[in-house]
């Protein structure tokens, strides 16, 4: 297992060496019935990174954010529109697996929501859907995940305990776990931090920019400091368009366009 | 509004909810609890030695040498009672009498054959003492004196009657001769009321004290054992003690009820004495003991439950509750998580919400006859069974008419687990039906455990789906679920329509009762605890 962990490492950095993006959007439309979502999306983003997404409530940055493993799917009468590519793949395509995918692309949510079940069995959850019941292997891939998710010194004697019984943090860095259990190459983190106190907020950003090295982090967040802190490209979206797409730098010290100096200086939104 | 109304009205508020609180109280505990008392007489109770007999004899339980002993002790007491009616009635058996007539004109035709006389003078002879046969009788039966009289001069007319002289046919002429010297002085008319009424006492005492010592056993099996509870034992002492008439004002008035002292009815007689007697050596001939039955939760009971328990009915009902549970849960829940999952907000869809919404209110006995035609009629004979009532038609009858209630509470229940489970775990790749499983249909446990409690309770109490599908009042404990069965409800009802046998046990109506009762607390209470840990085990306690 270790081996294929290193196997997968070795991977994503020769990925990273060609730079060609891991999730490539190209003129992407999405509508909720006749609402639409986000429109005309064009943006990539490359592996081993962490890419934040910023813009006002109901921007769609959610929207776009959850298209990137078609979480969306399961609101009846949706619609894309445009190539959504991860990892060479048009997602979007009629003969793709969703298994596959959400495996390849995990996902953290706002609130934590850990299953109301032991925090093994969480953890256990994506592997065992794999079809890994061997219990050895499944005893390492959760002492990984949690290690990886800096959770491991604080449960580990209580592996059996309910994952309810855990603070906020710990079940936010558990459902963090459990999506890296999966051994996905994207993460997807949907605002991680508004339900968290500072202190959980800030080991929470610390992971992120340990996991960075292994893995692509895409993060939505209302809170710019956290987006200035954790990321190295930032898309600021508004009413459903990407106005800018940068680097983090750029972005919060000279913005290009004026809608993202007005959002990011607080003149509007 | 000012502070101080404020703070006045929800005082206000708070008191008159919690008097309710206290009244509904007060009321289930007027109602259950002399319910609970009633009830609770059919295991603790004072049993007599007739209650300890019929338990060695029905269901071989206690000392037999001591009970044997007993009883004798107990006879001996009794021993006076039978041998007075015995002389008493000697005297004034008028059955007797006639059956005696009867035997002597059989006797004369027997010897007729045998005389060589003509046959035109035997038919003759022989209608002759049929006439006197049945003139006697009437003078045997009757009380009134003049016809009596009448008739039994009839009769001595032959006394000189040379046809008759030393043949058996005398002894016909000389019962009359015997009886109208008996009725010198008497008042016929008391003399057959003595005889009715001596009946009376007789099976009344059959009732109180068993069989007469010598009498062949009797045919019902109520009858082989008297009172064997001391309050059955009072009650038949009251009926013993006091003659009861009921009299008729005139027409289109009520009867009026009329208690006489029997003792005063026999007044004179040697019986008069026997009354107070039995009053005040009852405790010797019954030998009442505090007796804890608790064997009543498990024994058979005789027809017409008038000995032993409720066994095959509590028996019967945890088996039709049981099956009903089998039935109902997976149906109501593949249904609710359909309902929740699956199904799409069309016209189709809102006629079935609406359809199980209205069956749920639907009356039990559309359910019962529902389940006759279609499971009893339709159902067991496509696959070969009987088409008649049985366990497994009256549970899934009983199924049928709680799927509603399970349907809408696993609905809720399904409703209510947070869509951020399901997102976590179709975002970790699972598909919709390995997330229900794995994720919904757990963290929906209790809700669907609270529709299981309410399904329980309704099922298990229920009588009118039953009472076509495969409830008895009678019979034997079920081999298969192709019997039918005893059950707690059916039983209740059944005692509460019927005879005045069941009148004659009131405690076994209150004991079924009450038993049911428990039974469904036990059910919930199970269930409750169940739904406790489950919930413990989720929140993580």
């Amino acid at each position: 297992m270790k081996e294929n962990m290193r196997d997968k490492t070795t991977q994503n950095e020769g990925t990273a060496q060609c730079a060609c993006p891991i999730i490539s959007s190209n003129d992407f439309s999405f509508y909720y019935g006749t609402t639409m979502g986000v429109k005309n999306i064009t943006m990539n983003i490359n592996p081993c990174s962490v890419t934040a997404i910023i813009g006002p409530s109901g921007c769609g940055k959610s929207t776009f954010l959850r298209s990137i493993n078609r979480m969306n799917d399961l609101i009846p009468g949706v619609r894309a529109e445009g190539k959504l590519v991860v990892d060479g793949q048009d997602i979007y395509d009629k003969r793709v697996n969703l298994v596959n995918l959400r495996q390849q692309v995990g996902m953290v949510f706002q609130k934590p929501n850990p299953f109301p079940k032991s925090i093994f069995d969480n953890v256990a959850y994506g592997p065992r859907l794999q079809g890994i019941t061997n219990r050895t292997a499944l005893d390492e891939i959760i002492e990984q995940s949690l290690k990886a998710s800096a959770l491991w010194e604080e449960v580990k004697d209580n592996l059996r305990k309910s994952a309810l019984a855990l603070s906020g943090g710990q079940q936010q860095r558990l459902c963090i776990a459990r999506a890296l259990a999966t051994k996905p190459r994207v993460l997807l983190m949907d605002e991680p931090c508004s339900a968290l106190d500072p202190l959980a907020t800030g080991k929470i950003e610390d992971l992120i920019s340990q996991l960075k090295d292994n893995y692509t982090i895409v993060i939505v967040t209302h809170n710019m400091q956290q987006a200035a802190r954790v990321s190295e490209m930032t898309a600021f979206f508004c009413l459903g368009e990407l106005i800018e797409y940068d680097v983090t730098s750029k972005i919060f010290e000279n913005p290009s366009n004026k809608k993202t100096e007005d959002y990011i200086t607080g003149r509007f939104g | 509004m000012r502070p101080g109304i404020r703070i006045a009205i929800d005082k206000i508020f708070t008191v008159v909810a919690g008097a309710s609180v206290v009244c509904l109280c007060l009321v289930l505990v007027a109602v259950l609890g002399p319910m609970l008392w009633r009830g609770g007489s059919a295991v603790v109770f004072k049993g007599t030695v007739e209650f300890r007999q019929m338990q060695l004899v029905l269901f071989g339980r206690g000392d037999e040498d001591k009970i044997v002993a007993e009883s004798k002790q107990a006879q001996i007491a009794r021993a006076k009672i039978y041998s007075t009616i015995e002389r008493f009635k000697g005297g004034i058996d008028s059955g007797n009498l006639i059956e005696k007539a009867r035997q002597i004109y059989r006797q004369f035709g027997n010897d007729l054959r045998q005389t060589n006389m003509s046959a035109e003078d035997v038919a003759e002879l022989r209608s002759v003492t049929r006439q006197i046969r049945d003139r006697l009788e009437s003078a045997f039966a009757s009380s009134n004196t003049a016809e009596v009289n009448e008739s039994l001069a009839y009769v001595l007319n032959f006394k000189d009657d040379p046809r008759f002289k030393n043949t058996s046919a005398a002894g016909l002429i000389g019962l009359a001769e015997q009886y109208s010297k008996d009725i010198q002085g008497i008042n016929l008319a008391e003399r057959q009321r003595y005889y009715q009424e001596i009946r009376q006492v007789e099976d009344i005492l059959v009732e109180l004290l068993g069989p007469a010592p010598g009498a062949a056993t009797p045919a019902l099996m109520m009858n082989r054992f008297g009172a064997t509870r001391w309050d059955l034992a009072q009650k038949l002492l009251g009926r013993l003690l006091w003659y009861e008439e009921w009299i008729k004002q005139g027409p289109e008035q009520p009867m009026i009820r009329r208690l006489t002292p029997r003792s005063q009815r026999f007044a004179g007689t040697e019986i008069e004495g026997l009354f107070t007697y039995i009053q005040q050596n009852l405790p010797e001939m019954l030998r009442p003991r505090p007796t804890f039955y608790w064997q009543y939760f498990i024994d058979d009971s005789t027809p017409g439950h008038y000995f032993g328990g409720v066994g095959p009915e509590i028996l019967g009902t945890l088996l039709l509750t049981v099956l009903a549970m089998l039935f109902v849960v997976p149906f109501g829940v593949i249904s609710a998580a359909y309902l929740v999952e699956c199904a799409s907000d069309n016209f189709v869809m809102r006629i079935i919400r609406m359809s199980i919404n209205t069956l749920a209110g639907v009356p039990s006995i559309i359910f019962g006859l529902f389940g006759l035609a279609f499971f009893v009629l339709f159902f067991l004979p496509i696959f070969g069974a009987p088409s008649k009532g049985c366990i497994l038609a009256a549970s899934m009858t009983l199924a049928v008419l709680t799927l509603p209630v399970m349907i809408r509470a696993s609905e809720e229940a399904i409703r209510a687990v947070p869509q951020t489970y399901k997102e976590a775990s179709l975002a970790l790749g699972a598909s919709r039906f390995h997330t229900f499983v794995k994720v919904t249909l757990p963290a929906a446990l209790p809700g669907i455990l609270t529709g299981v409690i309410l399904s329980l309770s309704r099922v298990a109490g229920e009588t009118a789906p039953v009472l076509f599908t495969g409830a008895v009042a009678l019979g034997p404990v079920p081999k298969s679920i192709f019997d039918p069965t005893r059950t707690l409800s059916y039983g209740s009802y059944d005692m509460a329509v019927g005879d005045k046998l069941a009148a004659m046990v009131p405690h076994n109506q209150f004991g079924m009762v009450v038993t049911l009762v428990l039974l469904i607390l036990c059910l919930n209470t199970v269930a409750i605890i169940l739904r406790s840990r489950v919930f413990k085990k989720l929140a993580g306690h």
